[in-house]
């Protein structure tokens, strides 16, 4: 038998700390779901997500009874949609985006992500199609996520879809504006969007993929956090306690939390007969308190969260996180880093009323956290093109660095800085954040065209 | 085919133990397989199996092991595992639960945790409980393969009993426990 220690150590991770299992994700191929016309495509659609996933919602509940971890969603990724449905055009993508809802309420999951396409260099007139179902494809259905790639390092920017983006989410925010704009936070617009990442919004089956893969997302700031609290206080000499041990701690942690989502993951793919595919192991906040990225930056030691430091604590907190997970799994993918999406963490979001995080310092916080500008409430006024714009440079530090990022932005409609929007459950609340110089980038985004892979992508 | 022999010792700690036993087992041939000891209050305990020559009997391991010159006496019990029957299975559990308990110390946490156990038909296989600034903790490693309830049922046991008794209580699958603490992956 292991040591009581080790196994109290575990044990109050579990009791104390709320580990979970943040996602079990199914990837479905859907790309010989293909039938003579809308109807019979939309048809052998649901039968496979029926006929694959049937299982999948009760074969996760007993493999989370039988460990006593509970799995927090069930969900689902398909093959981007514009590539299931070439040819089709704006009203047969809504119809794709309800059958896949149907679908998805059908076998119980959460939420259903892959209404996407992947546009980094070029658009087909079936793109543009579903560029233009988006916003009533998403007001129409409850569990559906896009995601659209618009950039990559190998392919620089494509600034055509790009200056669509910003008429896109105002369309989707409007129709939704009954729901505060809620369509907006479904859709998610990416550069090097990864093809196993099993987080919301941004999942796909990746073309790249088996036909049935399970990706597992674990994530857990709350266990961080009270581990990190837990040997500041053995530490309470001044100088007794660096910054390298704070990163070892955080790496240590990683790894139980990694252990205990590849356990399940395998446990559940195993019991299904499908691939294993990845753990992201991704620091995913939820609005529950205790539970929030924004909170360990305080306990490693800024008062306020956007106050200088903040970007270095991340960016030591995000590569902790990479080295104790990719370690503790035989096949990590998607993600993998630290999230800071605003409404879903009730310490950034305080942040935001405080005037502490402002969007010039989350922009820079993206360049080293793992994903980019997520569920940001702006000012319903801003225009198209200056959400575009504010997409282009999200999309350029992407392209330079080599990482992914995305935005998430949500212009709250008839709503300015200084009010307040709430989406309840893991959506979470969050006040307006105020934008600077708005309307000062539409020349730009009119040129249209592509922006250039950079110079170090041409490795070949 | 050699005959198995499980060996128990218990004595005064002292250096040289183990030497003097594993010294009388080898005398007479003998192969050590598993071993398992422990201190407790200065008293030492070990189990340990061996195997030997058809023709060596108990009573030579006993006399063998009687002759180590010690000042401290032992408590010797030996027995043969007899062949095709109950004793010769060595199944390793596949079902292995680790049960934790926690809360301040009283008389009776052991026996009542234990008896709880043999209401459920569940098998201890192993257990180790620590008394630390009056806090008493228990370790149990549970084998659930013949257990009466579900491990859903079995949990919602543990939760009314961890109320009456005032004592923290959490049953976890073995596995969880492996892979959070062992670098290797099985």
């Amino acid at each position: 038998m292991l040591r009581s220690d080790q196994i109290l150590a575990t044990v109050e991770m579990i009791q104390k700390e709320n580990l979970d299992v943040r996602t079990v994700t199914m990837g479905i191929n859907l790309l010989d779901c293909r039938g003579g016309n809308i109807d019979q495509t939309c048809n052998k659609i649901e039968e496979r997500i029926i006929n694959r996933a049937g299982n999948f919602v009760a074969t996760c509940n007993a493999i989370s009874k039988k460990f006593g971890i509970p799995v927090v969603n069930k969900r689902i990724s398909v093959t981007p949609i514009a590539l299931v449905g070439a040819g089709f055009n704006r009203d047969d993508f809504i119809l794709l985006a309800k059958t896949l809802d149907r679908a998805a309420t059908a076998v119980g999951i959460d939420i259903l992500g892959g209404f996407s396409a992947q546009v980094e260099k070029g658009m087909t007139a079936t793109d543009r199609e579903y560029i233009a179902s988006i916003p009533q494809a998403l007001a129409q259905t409850d569990k559906i996520c896009a995601s659209i790639n618009i950039a990559t390092t190998q392919k620089g920017i494509n600034m055509d879809a790009l200056a669509m983006m910003g008429p896109t989410i105002k369309k989707l925010a409007e129709d939704t504006a009954d729901q505060g704009g809620f369509g907006a936070a479904k859709f998610v617009v990416f550069c090097n969007q990864p093809g196993d990442n099993p987080f919301m919004a941004g999942a796909i089956h990746g073309v790249e993929e088996a036909d049935t893969v399970l990706n597992i997302g674990v994530s857990g700031p709350g266990v961080i956090a009270r581990a990190l609290e837990r040997l500041i206080g053995k530490h309470p000499e001044p100088g007794s306690l660096q910054f390298d041990e704070l990163a070892e701690e955080i790496k240590q942690t990683t790894f139980r939390v990694t252990r205990c989502g590849e356990l399940i993951g395998r446990a559940v793919s195993k019991s299904l007969g499908i691939d294993f595919g990845v753990v992201d192991l991704s620091l995913a906040p939820t609005p529950t308190i205790g539970d929030s990225v924004g909170e360990i930056f305080k306990i490693l030691g800024v008062d306020a969260v956007g106050a200088p430091g903040t970007t270095a604590i991340l960016a030591m907190l995000n590569d902790a996180v990479k080295k104790g997970g990719i370690f503790a799994s035989k096949t990590v993918g998607g993600l993998s880093g630290a999230f800071i999406p605003v409404m879903e963490d009730a310490v950034l979001a305080e942040a935001v009323g405080e005037g502490s995080l402002c969007m010039e310092k989350l922009e820079s916080m993206t360049c080293v956290c793992s994903v980019g500008l997520d569920m940001i409430a702006i000012p319903g006024s801003v225009d198209a093109d200056t959400i575009s714009a504010i997409i282009a440079d999200e999309m350029a530090l992407g392209v330079i660095n080599s990482k992914t990022t995305a935005a998430r932005l949500i212009p709250v409609p008839g709503k300015e800085v200084g009010d307040h929007v709430n989406f309840g459950g893991l959506f979470g609340a969050s006040p307006i954040m105020p934008l600077k110089n708005v309307g000062m980038s539409s020349r730009f985004i009119a040129w249209g065209g592509r922006m250039p892979a950079p110079i170090h992508s041409f490795k070949n | 085919m050699r005959k198995q022999m499980i060996i128990s010792v218990m004595s005064k700690d002292r250096p040289g133990i183990i030497a003097g036993v594993t010294r009388a087992i080898y005398k007479l041939g003998g192969d050590v397989a598993d071993l398992n000891q422990t201190v407790l209050c200065g008293y030492l305990t070990m189990i340990l199996s061996a195997s030997f020559e058809p023709e060596i009997t108990k009573e030579d391991l006993l006399a063998s092991i009687s002759h180590i010159k010690t000042e401290c006496k032992f408590e010797v019990s030996i027995k043969e595992i007899i062949e095709g029957t109950e004793d010769d299975v060595c199944r390793i559990p596949d079902d292995l639960y680790t049960l934790t308990v926690q809360g301040p110390n009283k008389a009776g946490i052991v026996h009542g945790i234990s008896q709880f156990c043999y209401e459920h038909n569940i098998n201890i296989v192993d257990l180790a409980t620590t008394l630390q600034n009056d806090q008493y903790t228990m370790a149990l490693q549970l084998d659930l393969l013949q257990c009466t309830s579900s491990i859903e049922t079995l949990q919602k046991e543990l939760d009314e009993y961890s109320k009456q008794q005032n004592l923290t209580l959490l049953i976890q699958h073995n596995d969880i426990f492996q892979v959070t603490n062992e670098v290797t992956l099985h």
